[in-house]
């Protein structure tokens, strides 16, 4: 009895030792070394994202993960290069928005047969996030988030200048009020009212983007026609720059320095992602950090309805995996795990996909949760095209030449119009 | 030496010092606390020096950082290069300036009209064979490109061409044959231009950015280079500035050694090189 | 010495070699050729083949058969516009320094002052200078493509600042450096030090060096009061900021040039001029730039040839920004073909690149020679 368990077991060891399988993962979100695997304890979302690769990596049984290289500034061009050059990782992460790029060319595997085989339920996905992954009728990859551009608020300053009402910011909800606030924040505090990256990736251009939504206006149509020129844009523009030029806000950061000015508390609000809550609720305990009492507000309603720029993080199977059945089912199982810890992620900020997940306490009850319930409603993104990157692209430019350079916001908005139709005719 | 030499080179101390700021400011920081940084870099005088001070970012760098790795594929990458740089520019450099044979002429026009094309002009297409190929993301598809680029081949014809006739007739008078020649004559000879030759296409090697840039795309086959590219376009919060720094500092130590042992090949490397043509 | 032939002279000792000299020849040259046929003139037709064709990256790898022939096509896309007219002032500024280039050229070569080459080339470069500014988009007219020549403008600008700036500095460098004593050396091994490092390294040590509010450049302006610049994010001073890392890395080869150009000039001439009072100052100008030339000619082109090419400062430092004024040809090829999918186009651009590139080889190719 004794010898035959002995061989079981040696047996069980050789047949995962010879099925496992190293599945390699690209992302972005940035290094995280020492990330651990301690999935609840990480911070930010690089570390959070790693902490549950790692989590996987040890738990999965014959598999293990090898983790690219994961900068923000390349890693389209790098997965484009790697697909081109027929090593795609094996799973890798993808924003919703690049969905017709690469489904469209049938470089994503079509998984929806196999997700309950490894014990996915796609029925427990938002609405959202299932028409997130779907292409023409497939599914091509396992939702991970709703992320969404939000007001971060600094209360101290807010309440400085007078604009806390019952323990919540008070936020603008015309353009004119936007004004008006902003200069009771600088006559009070002498500090900007807004801060945001204005000068290098486009988060200005979805602030801009949100505030034709909330007019129920595009920068193009489902069939294809450029509507930029117009005044929609105009308003959405001007609501901002009025800003610039009455000197309440600095067009000039970037990234990091819009971010740091907000923790250094020289700033009212700074508009970015739902990726930083987490990071910026552990900098705001700090006592060496100049902000102190932290607020995330949903983006305010200037115009007629709600809208605020979102995308989905997803993850995703290249199609040529399919033909190496094992690897497929083990990059499956990766995909099922990090979808089992949608809790995990949704740590750093964002918003869960899974129902299920949206309604537990664990999830409720993560720091801010509450102060931003109304995002999920408001999100929206541009029509979905092949040419997202380069259009995003296009705005960024003519919008940076609009506060940097000082180019007239007609001949910006007309220019920007040309190029995103010529995008969209190629 | 008179009075005006010393203020000349008094004078000339503070461009020099000036010149020199950045990079000591980059070894500072690499010996600062990350959180130190991330609210102020100007503790003390400026700061160029590095109080508070912590090695701290370079224990992280070791324990569980990418860039050992990083640094053994620029190594690899630099090395095999120079010695496939250095045997083929000898061999073609040699045949080119002492041998004769039929269209010499037209053989070496080819070779030479190489020179006017640039790296950036032909990536692309080197990229999609490549790719053809399946030969991405190796050591050969990071080396291979540059050992194609005449000017090692060149700088070697220059120097086989000045080298007197008769050491090598004496030996043809005794019938040894020309690879004998070659290897036993020649190659000994050249030794001095093939250290300026290795040194050019090491310092070469190892700062590449835009070949490893397409090619490589798994972190196994990233340079150094290429890997200090990818952690400075992060977006801000992932790493320490001090621990960045402190992977610039390691990047550029084996090239700075290299060029304090041997500066008198690096810049005779720097002047043959330069002035091509 | 009747019989000079070695060949001759080995079959005379009675021994026979084993290969002929032209065999030898050819099993030496072999190596090399293959890999230069391979991986530099294969692919340079490949790139000239590609950009002839509507190339989709991505598109390509899964179906070989994705991609479609169209001429010249992208060439007129990229470089090409609607109702683009020429005018002989439509640029007034550049063009009439083409013309005065010209004029310059055939009235010094008319006086014998410069060289043919020096001439053809200056008349070349502003023949072109007035030619090529000269195009415009005419009434209801446009570029096809809006990004190209302001981009093509750009590194032209950040040629024309980055040449000048190394040049001029080296050379005074040089000139003052240009003894054998110990402090020298070491002043020039510090000057020469930056060179070594990888334009990765240069890019990460600038960005910090220019930050607002982490930079050194910000913590000695605030220091005294004042109000740090964003030299990265601001129009007027991105450019500016990225020839001034690229002037800090790429003294040391310029410099180390020179310093063999001056080693040349007799020390006679020197001392003939201290006859005439010429010291310091006046025999820099009367003696060192005259011998000095040709050196300084080649330096320059070779600098132009060298900085046209420019990559990673602007991709790593400013991403082309801001409002792409800091864009250049080498990032739009890349940014074309990785970004956006396109390779033809990118291919088309490369061809571009490579045609003003071996532009400047011959002319360095020329100037090089007139001296012998």
């Amino acid at each position: 009895m004794k010898t035959i368990l002995i061989g079981a077991a040696v047996a069980a060891t050789v047949v995962t030792g010879a099925t496992a399988q190293e599945v390699t993962l690209g992302r972005f979100f940035g290094a995280c070394e020492d990330a651990g695997m301690d999935t609840k304890a990480s911070v930010g979302e690089a570390c959070i994202i790693q902490s549950i690769i790692n989590a996987a990596d040890a738990e999965i049984e014959g598999v293990s993960i090898n983790t690219l290289p994961t900068d923000w500034g390349n890693y389209y061009d790098q997965i484009k290069a790697a697909y081109a050059g027929g090593t795609p990782p094996d799973v890798h992460v993808m924003h919703r928005h690049r969905v017709p790029e690469f489904a469209g060319l049938g470089a994503l595997a079509e998984i929806s047969g196999d997700l309950e085989s490894v014990g996915i339920d796609p029925s427990d996905w938002t609405a959202s996030a299932r028409d997130a992954v779907t292409y023409e009728g497939g599914i091509y990859g396992v939702p991970m988030d709703l992320h969404a551009n939000l007001w971060h608020v600094n209360m101290d300053i807010m309440a400085e200048a007078g604009l806390v009402d019952d323990g919540a910011p008070v936020l603008p909800s015309s353009p004119e009020e936007l004004l008006e606030h902003a200069q009771m924040v600088k006559d009070a505090t002498g500090h900007n009212y807004l801060a945001a990256d204005f000068a290098q990736f486009p988060i200005g251009v979805r602030l801009v983007l949100a505030l034709m939504w909330q007019q129920d206006a595009n920068i193009f149509s489902e069939d294809g026609t450029a509507t930029i020129d117009n005044g929609a844009a105009r308003n959405a523009v001007t609501a901002i720059t009025q800003l610039f030029d009455a000197g309440l806000a600095d067009p000039q950061l970037n990234y990091a320095d819009s971010q740091q000015s907000f923790l250094n508390g020289e700033a009212a609000v700074l508009v970015n992602g739902t990726w930083v809550v987490d990071f910026y609720s552990a900098e705001a305990a700090k006592e060496e950090v100049g902000l102190d009492n932290y607020y995330v507000a949903d983006f305010p309603t200037l115009f007629e309805q709600g809208a605020t720029w979102a995308d989905t993080h997803m993850w995703a199977i290249p199609s040529p995996l399919k033909s190496d059945e094992d690897k497929y089912m083990a990059a499956l199982k990766v995909l099922a795990f990090i979808n089992d810890h949608n809790v995990d992620w949704a740590r750093t900020g964002h918003m869960a996909v899974r129902t299920s997940v949206l309604e537990s306490d664990e999830y409720n009850n993560l720091p801010h949760r509450d102060e931003y319930t109304g995002t999920a409603r408001i999100a929206r993104d541009t029509p979905p095209s092949e040419r997202y990157g380069a259009i995003q692209d296009v705005l960024n430019r003519e919008l940076q030449a609009i506060w940097l350079t000082g180019k007239p916001v007609g001949d910006a908005l007309a220019d920007a119009e040309i190029e995103v139709q010529d995008l969209l005719d190629r | 030496m008179n009075r005006g030499y010393y203020w000349l080179v008094l004078a000339l101390s503070i461009p020099a010092f000036i010149w020199l700021v950045p990079t000591i400011w980059m070894v500072s920081l690499s010996f600062q606390p990350n959180d130190v940084l991330a609210r102020t870099t100007s503790t003390t005088a400026l700061g160029l020096i590095p109080i508070p001070f912590t090695a701290e970012n370079y224990g992280a760098l070791f324990s569980f950082g990418q860039t050992p790795w990083w640094f053994l594929n620029s190594v690899i990458v630099s090395l095999g290069m120079t010695l496939g740089v250095l045997a083929v520019s000898t061999t073609a450099g040699y045949a080119l300036a002492r041998l004769d044979f039929p269209f010499k002429a037209t053989i070496a026009t080819i070779c030479l009209i190489g020179l006017m094309v640039p790296e950036q002009a032909v990536f692309i297409p080197l990229y999609t064979m490549f790719a053809d190929f399946g030969w991405h993301n190796s050591y050969h598809a990071l080396i291979l490109p540059r050992m194609a680029v005449p000017i090692g081949v060149f700088l070697m014809m220059q120097f086989f061409k000045a080298i007197p006739k008769d050491i090598e007739e004496a030996a043809r008078l005794d019938g040894v044959g020309w690879l004998k020649i070659f290897w036993y004559v020649m190659l000994p000879l050249a030794r001095p231009a093939m250290m300026t030759l290795a040194i050019l296409t090491f310092l070469y090697a190892w700062n590449d950015y835009l070949w490893p840039l397409v090619s490589a795309q798994q972190r196994e086959y990233f340079t150094i280079t290429l890997g200090l590219a990818s952690i400075q376009s992060n977006f801000a919060q992932s790493e320490g500035l001090g621990r960045v720094m402190a992977s610039g500092v390691i990047a550029s130590l084996p090239v700075v050694l290299l060029f304090l042992i041997f500066q008198r090949y690096v810049v005779q490397a720097m002047t043959v090189g330069g002035s091509k043509g | 010495m009747a019989n000079t032939d070695p060949d001759a002279g080995a079959a005379r000792a009675g021994r026979k070699s084993y290969l002929s000299q032209s065999q030898a020849a050819f099993l030496l040259l072999l190596p090399f050729l293959a890999v230069y046929a391979l991986f530099l003139v294969y692919p340079f037709f490949r790139g000239f083949w590609i950009s002839l064709h509507d190339w989709n990256l991505l598109a390509v790898a899964f179906n070989p058969d994705a991609k479609e022939f169209v001429g010249l096509r992208n060439y007129e896309r990229v470089m090409w516009g609607r109702n683009i007219e020429w005018a002989a002032f439509a640029s007034p500024l550049l063009q009439g320094v083409g013309l005065l280039g010209m004029v310059a050229a055939a009235v010094l070569r008319y006086r014998g002052r410069i060289s043919r080459a020096t001439a053809v080339a200056l008349a070349t470069g502003s023949a072109l200078l007035f030619l090529l500014p000269g195009f415009h988009p005419g009434e209801d007219g446009r570029w096809y493509d809006r990004r190209f020549w302001p981009t093509v403008g750009n590194t032209v600008l950040f040629v024309g600042l980055t040449v000048p700036g190394v040049t001029l500095t080296a050379l005074i460098l040089a000139a003052a450096m240009n003894r054998e004593t110990r402090a020298m050396s070491v002043l020039r091994t510090l000057f020469f030090l930056s060179q070594v490092l990888s334009v990765t390294v240069v890019t990460l040590i600038w960005q910090i060096m220019f930050s607002p509010r982490q930079g050194l450049i910000a913590n000695i302006t605030e220091a005294f009061g004042g109000t740090p610049i964003n030299w990265l994010t601001d129009e007027q001073f991105a450019m500016t900021a990225i020839v001034i890392a690229t002037i800090w890395w790429s003294l040391g080869i310029a410099m180390i040039l020179f310093l063999a150009g001056l080693q040349d000039i007799s020390k006679d001439l020197y001392e003939a001029a201290a006859l005439d009072n010429a010291t310091g100052a006046r025999a820099f100008w009367h003696i060192t730039l005259p011998n000095l030339k040709r050196t300084i000619t080649l330096v320059v082109i070779l600098q132009i040839i060298l900085h046209f090419q420019v990559f990673g400062q602007s991709h790593l430092m400013t991403q082309g920004g801001p409002n792409d004024t800091t864009q250049v040809l080498v990032r739009y090829i890349y940014q074309t073909g990785f970004r956006d999918s396109e390779l033809g186009r990118a291919s088309a651009m490369a061809v571009f690149l490579f045609v003003i590139m071996g532009g400047f080889s011959v002319l360095q190719f020329l100037v090089g020679r007139e001296k012998e």
